[in-house]
């Protein structure tokens, strides 16, 4: 009893006390439990309309209501870490496996799936079993994979590069030409959402992944931080480091989002010639500016680095999103019918039309259904070869440390931090 | 005239009864702000203090954690820079916003009719939401599709929100442009609130515009300008929304201000022991600041600025 009381009065009162100056978030949907609904909380971007969709023809069968709410990109986390101890909380959520769900296991929120499982198989053997098990914490199964599978790529504008006469870059070296190429047809020669610093990791990721292999990564994970002041670390900096001084980036990154739509529109326009960002990329474009997207849009995979220790078919980004359930879900049997449609063919269908892939083992059956066939299969073939998916660094850590994280990312690019003083960022990140 | 005293006696008395109650009202009267006082400001605090003791990631029950985020804070060095921070864009505010709304608030404050007109026009960024106005400003300041690409000669690369100095110019600019007209507006009524007959005998004394400007006008709004200042400072170190919309702290730490610094820790790295200590060593400098402001000002003890007309 007094256990219960205290959590929730310290919560209402730092609520009160730290949120004097700021403005209220709207909480305008709870919806009463005698109407017989559950609320699904998503992650609000482009692919909305693909769980709108799935959610309409769930409701056409079910009783029980599901009510679709979601969270601006940016504010998710947090919005979602403040509600799901309270009355507020959804019943089901969007996360991303992992890390990102294992403070609420550790709390005893979530409601393991394995009983929904053993009721019906379907729910994990209808999915990649790599994927599923993404979203294990100590042995039990917290999640069920949605939307798709998001390995980051490197996109471009063709026209900018056929009018350059450049072609995609294979290797590091033809990444360095057309940086050169394009600086000198003042074009920026790679977008960059600077102002929101996780596309900037994104950077990180894949020169650490290229010369150092994805194990230093691990390693420095596992607790080892000594992984980070390794000669590949000072390498991949130094990569990095040469891209930057040679303006691949331009010089006014940070006052440039992704969010807002910044530098997807510097690329849509011509006035960039490539961006590194997850294949949801392609939905964005597709919001923003549906020409472009069909036309004019096109896409590899990260360039390879000589020398390196890397497999140049090494990808990384989010391994995939997943819906998991709270234990106090009124409604049990209701979600396990709800999350069955992850895997139908309508959602994989639905999914495909708006450019994301997901890890259903009938994906393959419907890759020529897809908005853009070719992107869909390109991406199929790069999960399926790559030996490493290494997951967003910011997914991977926990939660507290992504802020330092990101500010020691920011300032790397922009100088303020040397080598010397990323690493030893880098080293006081919690890592549990 | 016999019934001349009995009024007098029973004035004597009811005068007596209700002296007593107006001197020393009974706590009653107090108690509604009391009560709503305690339980919205003082348990809070209270609770924020016992939480600056614990590590809480806002999930289970808070672990005593000790003085380890009163350590970690004394030695942080993004804390005590983001108390620097918070104290230069008060500043910066004041000397920005003061002269603007003065001027603006005394032309504001003259006959004609077109004044009116103007300053309701004015006064239109008071009514937008401080997140809409900064929502705004980001757009135009953007350095690709903004105001920043067709005016390169002023702003160069339009990198606004990459260096320390032009973010925080940035931060100062949009505070001004949404609360100038506020304090235009308490200028304006102070302004009209000067008694006509100083300028008249001014001018028959044979002072110009200035003269009357520097000589009345500015001295009459001394109380004025005390409280707008106050205002001003209470806004300054309250900031939050223009800098989380605008800046979100960045470049790096380099304009992550107190109240930002706090929300970071709490709500964006779910450590809300650390962001009770940062809330509490604020609520500890607003105070020692307002007591300053007030023993400065002598606004404990405010004259009258019509003394002796």
């Amino acid at each position: 009893m007094k256990k219960r009381w205290l959590p929730r009065a310290v919560a209402g009162s730092v609520v009160l006390t730290l949120g004097l100056t700021l403005a209220a978030c709207g909480g305008s949907s709870s919806g009463s439990s005698s109407s017989g609904s559950f609320k699904v909380l998503v992650y609000g971007d482009a692919s909305n309309k693909v769980e709108k969709q799935i959610i309409d023809t769930f409701n056409k069968t079910s009783k029980v209501k599901a009510v679709l709410q979601t969270i601006p990109g940016a504010d998710y986390q947090q919005k979602l870490q403040t509600i799901i101890n309270t009355k507020q909380a959804p019943d089901v959520f969007f996360n991303w496996g992992g890390g990102s769900i294992a403070p609420f296991v550790k709390a005893g929120l979530l409601l393991p799936l394995d009983d929904m499982v053993a009721k019906d198989p379907g729910l994990k053997s209808n999915f990649l079993p790599s994927v599923f098990n993404s979203a294990v914490v100590d042995g039990k199964a917290y999640g069920v994979p949605m939307r798709g599978t998001q390995p980051v790529l490197l996109f471009n504008n063709k026209k900018v590069l056929s009018d350059a006469g450049l072609t995609e870059p294979k290797t590091w070296d033809d990444l360095l030409n057309a940086v050169k190429v394009l600086k000198a047809k003042h074009i920026t020669p790679i977008a960059l959402g600077g102002g929101d610093q996780w596309p900037t990791l994104m950077w990180y990721e894949y020169m650490y992944d290229r010369i150092a292999g994805p194990g230093l990564f691990e390693k420095a994970m596992g607790g080892d931080k000594s992984a980070w002041d390794s000669a590949d670390s000072r390498a991949a900096l130094a990569k990095l480091k040469e891209l930057i001084d040679a303006g691949a980036f331009g010089s006014n990154y940070d006052s440039v989002k992704y969010t807002d739509g910044g530098s997807v529109a510097l690329v849509a326009q011509g006035k960039a010639g490539f961006e590194l960002m997850g294949s949801w990329y392609y939905s964005q474009q597709q919001q923003d500016n549906p020409d472009f997207a069909k036309a004019g849009l096109g896409y590899s995979s990260f360039p390879t680095v000589s020398g390196g220790k890397g497999d140049a078919t090494d990808i990384v980004g989010n391994t995939n999103n997943f819906y998991s359930v709270l234990k106090k879900t009124k409604y049990p049997d209701a979600v396990a019918q709800f999350l069955k449609l992850q895997y139908s063919d309508e959602f994989v269908k639905a999914q495909m039309a708006i450019g994301n892939l997901p890890t259903t083992t009938n994906t393959v059956n419907f890759l020529s259904t897809a908005a853009i066939p070719d992107y869909s299969k390109f991406q199929y073939d790069l999960v399926k070869a790559a030996p490493s998916f290494q997951l967003s660094w910011d997914q991977a850590y926990p939660q507290t440390a992504s802020e330092a994280m990101h500010t020691a990312v920011q300032q790397f690019f922009d100088g303020k931090l040397d080598a010397d003083g990323f690493i030893k960022a880098m080293q006081a990140l919690p890592t549990s | 005239m016999t019934t001349s005293a009995e009024p007098r006696v029973a004035r004597r008395r009811s005068i007596r009864r209700s002296g007593a109650a107006v001197a020393r009202p009974g706590f009653a009267w107090a108690a509604p702000a009391t009560l709503f006082f305690l339980l919205f400001a003082v348990v809070p605090l209270v609770l924020v203090a016992v939480l600056s003791f614990t590590n809480w990631d806002g999930l289970g029950s808070p672990q005593y954690a000790g003085l380890d985020n009163w350590k970690a804070l004394i030695h942080d060095h993004v804390m005590i820079q983001s108390l620097w921070l918070s104290v230069l864009i008060t500043v910066l505010g004041v000397v920005v916003q003061t002269p603007l709304s003065i001027l603006l608030g005394v032309w504001a404050a003259g006959k004609p009719r077109n004044r009116a007109i103007l300053s309701a026009i004015y006064f239109i960024p008071l009514l937008l939401s401080a997140t809409a106005i900064s929502i705004l400003w980001r757009a135009l300041l953007d350095p690709n599709f903004g105001v920043p690409s067709q005016a390169k000669w002023l702003f160069g690369d339009g990198n606004l929100f990459g260096h320390q100095t032009s973010a925080i110019g940035v931060l100062v600019f949009v505070g001004a442009w949404q609360y100038t007209p506020f304090h235009t507006l308490i200028y304006q009524g102070a302004t009209r609130a000067i008694p006509p007959v100083l300028y008249q005998a001014a001018e028959i004394d044979g002072a110009g515009r200035i003269r009357q400007f520097f000589s009345i006008t500015l001295p009459q709004l001394r109380t004025t300008m005390i409280t707008s200042m106050i205002l001003m400072v209470v806004g300054g170190l309250t900031t939050f929304d223009t800098v989380l919309i605008l800046t979100q702290g960045g470049p790096g730490t380099d304009t992550t201000i107190s109240a930002y610094y706090m929300y970071q820790q709490a709500f964006k790295s779910f450590d809300f022991g650390g962001g009770s200590a940062i809330a509490l060593v604020l609520v500890v400098i607003a105070t020692i600041i307002s007591l300053i402001v007030v023993k400065v000002s002598g606004y404990d003890k405010m004259r009258s600025s019509t003394e002796g007309l």
